[in-house]
């Protein structure tokens, strides 16, 4: 593993700034240094799962994240973008206006290679729908905490299959509350409230989409 | 059948604290106004107009479901001024949002950085006094008497709820909140801020909660003295606001050094003044739930939201600690009666096994709970004994 995906890691801010900042001064292509971050993403994953680390340290390192693309975005060339897996449209439902859960799933998704349309809070059904037809976005991500977020949800989930969308998108429920009951309730694909397993179904959804 | 009265189920809430067996498993309902309302059809919106109606709604649910073990004494006033609570912009039905839409607390960055070193220097009280017509847009000379008239107004309002429970014999047990500091500093940063000034600045965080303990534990006791709760009506109490510096969050390391020594501060502090504390924990304790042997035996009650697991809970703190939970919140709002008598009878069969277990739901009862599975909650603690007692 490279010196940079281990100080991502690790969690050691300053060092990851200094490593990138060598290395885009250096001339090294900028794709390999966002490899090799997301490498680093990887591995804070990895602990995560193992229960090594926590809900914080993936918050630390998605922040890290976010600084690190700032230095390397200007320098992918042109035309050459970062490889995605899949476009998503993200949002909390209409009616709610939590935005935790849903930034930090933001970050891991932009982290992981999704191209993430991030509709914020307080969404209604119909911008959730304008939006995956505008992007042809295969995945839709809803996010809630309030139990009336459930009737906002299977609202959306109608609005999907009246634009004739549904057999083409894959959903995602998540938030605190959100358990197989209200997954079912909705009539999404699949639930979760843990940040980093909604992030894995939706590599799921990107692999199943290949 | 004995007849219920003020006596009798003050006797079964009591003993469920000293973690014995009582004649059944108490059952309470942290029963907000808002389901109330809803179900009665008064929108959220009214709720926050006309607390008065709001509280009736609550009352009238209340002996729609045949009566529960014990209740708060909180009517749905606005607690916005309350330095115990954290300073959130909240959203308030009516005024911010669609008119029957639920109320909501908006977590956006109210503390700056800067503000770190203010409280270090002022405490949390004096830093308040100075933060909140800011924040509120407040002329600084009108906020002691704004505040004041409305503590007043509070205090008078919820001793009239108090005494409406008294006249329906329902002990009155738990009234008010504080924020442990974390729970504090975390809502008003916002959490992925506060998250990095643990990792960025831990020792002025820590400064931080130093220089607001004591006060947060001065106002705490003075709020429930106010209340004048006291057997034989109710038991004098105060709750803990606890979610962002558990396990789902937060590593132990973390924990040890922000949470758990202000929080046995709080709950100490309580203890010796004859307060109960609750613990009232949201998302998943489990991890840490170990830690809660080290306080005072029989002397707290810790409220879980079905987020952490309530039977590894009864595991670790049998004989040591009443537990009240969990019915989930979507299973509420979205479950069957069956499916909730199944719970509850679980529930009693398990953690009631051996006393120190009251009934409740996960945190406060959701706004659009089904009035019929609140009734199936009810009935089962009323009516269901576990094979052992049969």
């Amino acid at each position: 593993m490279s010196q940079l995906a281990d100080a991502l890691a690790a969690l050691d801010e300053e060092e990851v700034a200094k490593l990138v900042r060598e290395k885009i001064d250096a001339g090294v292509d900028a794709m390999s240094i966002l490899n090799e971050c997301r490498s680093g993403m990887d591995i804070v994953g990895e602990r995560y799962k193992s229960g090594e680390y926590f809900l914080s340290e993936l918050v630390v390192s998605g922040e890290i994240f976010k600084e690190c693309m700032k230095v390397i975005e200007p320098h992918l060339k042109a035309g050459k973008q970062a490889d995605t897996l899949a476009k998503m449209v993200l949002g909390t439902v209409k009616g709610d206006i939590h935005n935790i859960g849903k930034d930090i799933v933001n970050v891991l998704l932009g982290a992981a290679g999704f191209e993430v349309y991030d509709l914020g809070v307080d969404v209604e059904p119909r911008i959730f729908v304008e939006k995956l037809i505008e992007t042809e976005a295969p995945i839709l991500g809803m996010s809630g905490l309030l139990t009336p977020a459930f009737e906002s949800m299977k609202e959306t989930v109608k609005a999907v299959e009246a634009a004739g969308l549904r057999d083409k998108v894959r959903i995602i429920v998540g938030g605190g509350v959100v358990t197989e009951l209200v997954g079912k309730y909705v009539g999404a694909d699949r639930f979760t409230s843990d940040g980093l397993k909604g992030v894995e179904i939706c590599k799921e959804f990107a692999k199943e989409l290949k | 059948m004995t007849t219920e009265n003020l006596a009798s189920r003050m006797a079964r809430l009591q003993a469920a604290i000293n973690l014995e067996e009582g004649d059944r498993v108490p059952v309470a309902l942290m029963m907000g106004a808002t389901m109330p309302c809803r179900y009665k059809g008064i929108s959220q919106g009214e709720l926050y107009r006309e607390p008065a109606k709001a509280q009736q709604a609550v009352f009238e649910v209340f002996d729609e479901l045949g009566g529960y073990d014990a209740a708060g004494a909180g009517a749905n006033a606005s607690r916005e001024e309350n330095l115990l609570d954290a300073p959130m912009r909240i959203k308030v039905p009516g005024r911010d949002l669609p008119d029957d839409d639920p109320v909501q607390w908006e977590e956006i960055e109210v503390l700056t950085h800067e503000d770190y070193d203010k409280i270090i220097e002022q405490g949390w009280k004096d830093f308040m006094f100075e933060f909140y017509p800011r924040f509120r847009g407040w002329d600084p000379a009108e906020y002691h008497t704004r505040i004041e008239t409305k503590a007043t107004r509070d205090i008078k309002r919820q001793k009239e709820v108090m005494k409406v429970w008294e006249e329906k014999g329902i002990p009155v047990y738990q009234v008010s909140y504080v924020n442990t500091p974390l729970m504090m500093l975390s809502t008003c940063r916002s959490f992925v801020k506060f998250t990095m000034d643990i990792h960025r600045i831990p020792d002025k965080v820590e400064a931080t909660m130093d220089a607001m303990i004591d006060d947060l534990i001065e106002i705490s006791i003075k709020s429930v003295k106010d209340m004048g709760i006291s057997p034989p009506t109710g038991i004098p109490a105060k709750s803990l606001v606890m979610e962002r510096g558990g396990a789902f969050y937060y590593p132990l390391r973390i924990f040890e050094r922000f949470e758990w020594p202000y929080t046995k501060k709080l709950v100490e502090a309580f203890i010796d003044e004859g307060i109960m504390p609750i613990l009232h924990f949201d998302q998943d304790w489990t991890l840490n739930l170990p830690y809660l042997k080290e306080l005072p035996r029989g002397k707290c009650l810790c409220q879980f939201d079905s987020c952490t697991d309530i039977f590894k809970a009864k595991e670790i703190l049998r004989d040591h600690m009443c537990i009240m939970g969990d019915v989930s919140p979507s299973l509420l709002s979205l479950g069957t009666p069956e499916e909730v008598e199944a719970y509850c009878k679980k529930l009693i069969d398990i953690i009631g096994e051996g006393g120190g277990f009251i009934l409740g739901v996960g945190c406060s009862v959701p706004t659009n709970a089904k009035f019929e599975n609140l009734k199936a909650m009810v009935d089962t603690a009323k009516n269901y004994r576990p094979p052992r007692s049969a």
